[in-house]
């Protein structure tokens, strides 16, 4: 009796095996639909906590196990908080990855810039429209005695995709890329690259910075305001003091 | 009206109804915390939990980054992983009503009504500021409850008792240590006032002065204070190493945050980060804050709950850093002071709203820096010298109509 069970488990294990192996055989990625493939970038909120919105818009006819990936590099003026990712990731689903150690209160001219791997998840107003919001911090800067901010240019993401299964999305050649797989499963994935028009910009925000210029009068006003504080201060223990 | 005063100015029902109303606000932020954008919990919060986690894996708390605190904090609070997450805000709203309740009985020990006493511990209990800031999961109330536990041993004369929470203070925060040397000078032998007293010598009466500093109540005190912070010390430093200490004290000793704040220095600071003379400044920001800590020990040392009031918020009021949380260390001490204070109720109501007003002058460029992403350093900076004027007039105020003998203010609650 039990080996029956065993053997009609097998049976079934191999046949949706063999339903997966025909639908991955349809992985479809003809050269049309990759040229509908768009990423739009975009900037919300102001000031020094931002969220670096990405959006990836896919055809008509996208694999329905298609998965993304955006590997994006941000500039030592900005960083984002590990903590507050791993909060997200329970709150809303966002999946990111790090590569390194944070340092979250470091000035940007002591810090290096961040290497971050993004899972864009499914909008769910837009079914064709895979989304992630990375909310990220500014740092501050060197105060300079120009406009009074500072801008930071953020380059575009470069765009992997994966289907499971589908060794073949592409007719060779393409550059294959091993990453985490996804923001819950750290284990190694085969991601292809996925060119994009060279169109794509920079997209830049701008953080205030001090104003040089006004060094010496802030040295002064400071010191002068403090001693004069101190020495009211110091007047009224020595009036009203039990000395 | 009056039986809602009454029934406050029993003391049960204060202390009764101040620990609900937090415990209210502690479930409120579980509530806000699942269902809301803006989250309920202070980033803090989630930074001792994630320490206390790392501890009951066996690893060392200082894995989480901006950990800056004694272990101790992370071990008192491994319950909020085995047992719930709220743990370490309802330890911390019992902290803010037993602080309260220290400062009752020291008011009650000098002799107050029990009506009255209550009246004062009502300014801590029902205020909103330590109310929101302990069920936000800031451990702030600890150091209340120990250094109230410290001044309430003092003033019963239990000196190894108020040593040792003196020295666990320390530990636990580094700021009391300026309290030594009003401490010391409350223990030292007093002279004996002589009529020729004006005719000895300064040198000799320098000389009698420190020689009084020598006795067994002097060194009993600083022996088990020095013995409680030396023995934490080298146990958390045997057990997590160099990390430890450059954490939980030297951090704290050297700590020079660019980022606004309210302390008057922030922008010099921040123009002079990589300047040659920003060591120079740096000291030189520290003098007033250091010439006034000693004036205030020799001045006011026999009344040390004023004495102490006096020196943290000098301290704060003059530090190179500043944060809203670092008042409260004043602030819980305030309670002891006013009941001799010469104030009108007018003139005590006028000194709050300058205050409050002066934060909220500061608030709003900071806003706009930090949200708005406005160009407003230069008016954060002249609010935060705004802010230590206004304290500094506050400070005057209390300076100059303290009496120190008792005076009751029954009369205020007929």
């Amino acid at each position: 009796m039990v080996t029956k069970v065993l053997l009609c488990a097998v049976f079934l294990v191999v046949e949706i095996f063999g339903d997966t192996k025909t639908d991955e055989d349809n992985c479809d990625l003809s050269g049309k639909w990759l040229e509908s493939i768009k990423v739009t970038r975009d900037i919300w909120k102001m000031g020094f906590h931002r969220e670096l919105v990405t959006t990836v818009e896919c055809g008509p006819s996208s694999p329905e196990k298609l998965q993304t990936l955006l590997v994006q590099n941000l500039p030592r003026g900005v960083y984002i908080d590990p903590y507050q990712l791993a909060s997200l990731q329970q709150d809303t689903g966002l999946q990111v990855v790090l590569d390194s150690e944070v340092d979250l209160e470091a000035p940007a001219y002591e810090s290096n810039g961040l290497f971050m791997f993004v899972y864009p998840t499914r909008d769910l107003q837009h079914p064709r429209h895979l989304q992630a919001v990375v909310p990220i911090h500014g740092r501050y800067h060197r105060p300079s005695s120009g406009q009074g901010w500072e801008q930071l240019e953020i380059e575009p993401p470069r765009l992997f995709l994966r289907a499971n299964g589908c060794a073949q999305l592409l007719p060779a050649p393409h550059v294959l890329m091993d990453a985490p797989c996804s923001g819950y499963n750290l284990s190694m994935c085969k991601w292809m690259e996925i060119q994009l028009p060279q169109d794509q910009r920079n997209i830049s925000l701008e953080l205030p910075v001090g104003n040089q210029s006004l060094l010496v009068p802030v040295c002064t006003g400071t010191l002068l305001a403090t001693l004069l504080c101190c020495v009211i201060i110091a007047n009224a223990i020595w009036r009203h003091g039990f000395l | 009206m009056d039986w809602i005063m009454i029934t406050f100015l029993r003391k049960w029902s204060l202390f009764t109804f101040a620990f609900f109303i937090r415990v209210v606000l502690v479930v409120f932020g579980v509530y806000q915390d699942k269902t809301m954008v803006v989250k309920y919990t202070d980033i803090d919060y989630h930074v001792f939990t994630d320490a206390s986690q790392f501890i009951t894996e066996g690893a060392s708390p200082y894995r989480r980054a901006t950990y800056r605190y004694t272990p101790l904090l992370a071990w008192l609070l491994t319950p909020n992983i085995y047992l719930t997450p709220v743990f370490g805000k309802l330890l911390f709203v019992t902290c803010d009503v037993v602080s309260s309740y220290l400062t009752y009985g020291i008011l009650r020990g000098r002799g107050m009504s029990c009506q009255a006493a209550c009246s004062y511990c009502s300014l801590w209990l029902l205020n909103p500021l330590p109310m929101g800031v302990s069920s936000r999961g800031n451990a702030e109330s600890l150091l209340a409850v120990l250094v109230l536990s410290m001044l309430s041993c003092m003033e019963r004369r239990h000196l190894a008792k108020a040593a040792f929470f003196y020295g666990l203070s320390v530990h636990m925060k580094i700021y009391p240590v300026t309290y030594a040397l009003p401490l010391a000078l409350s223990l030292r032998t007093r002279e004996q006032a002589n009529v020729g007293e004006t005719t000895v010598p300064m040198g000799r009466r320098l000389a009698r002065f420190l020689l009084g500093l020598l006795n067994r109540d002097v060194l009993q005190f600083f022996v088990i204070a020095g013995g409680v912070f030396c023995g934490l010390t080298l146990l958390f430093y045997h057990m997590y190493g160099w990390e430890f200490l450059q954490e939980t004290y030297l951090y704290h000793l050297t700590r020079r945050d660019i980022r606004h704040n309210f302390s008057p220095y922030f922008y010099m600071l921040y123009l002079t980060a990589e300047s040659s003379w920003s060591l120079a400044l740096g000291l030189a920001a520290f003098l007033p804050q250091l010439a006034l800590l000693l004036l205030t020990s020799l001045a006011f040392h026999s009344d040390l709950a004023l004495c102490c009031f006096l020196h943290t918020a000098i301290f704060v009021s003059f530090n190179k850093v500043c944060t809203s949380q670092y008042f409260l260390w004043y602030l819980c001490l305030l309670p002891l002071v006013l009941p001799r204070l010469m104030l009108s109720l007018k003139q005590g109501l006028g000194l709050l709203v300058l205050w409050f007003a002066g934060q909220a002058i500061w608030l709003a460029p900071a806003y706009y820096l930090e949200f708005e992403g406005q160009n407003t350093f230069v008016l954060i900076w002249i609010a935060g010298l705004l802010f230590l004027a206004i304290n500094t007039f506050i400070l005057v105020q209390i300076i100059s109509h303290y009496k120190q003998e008792d005076i009751h203010h029954c009369q205020k609650l007929d």
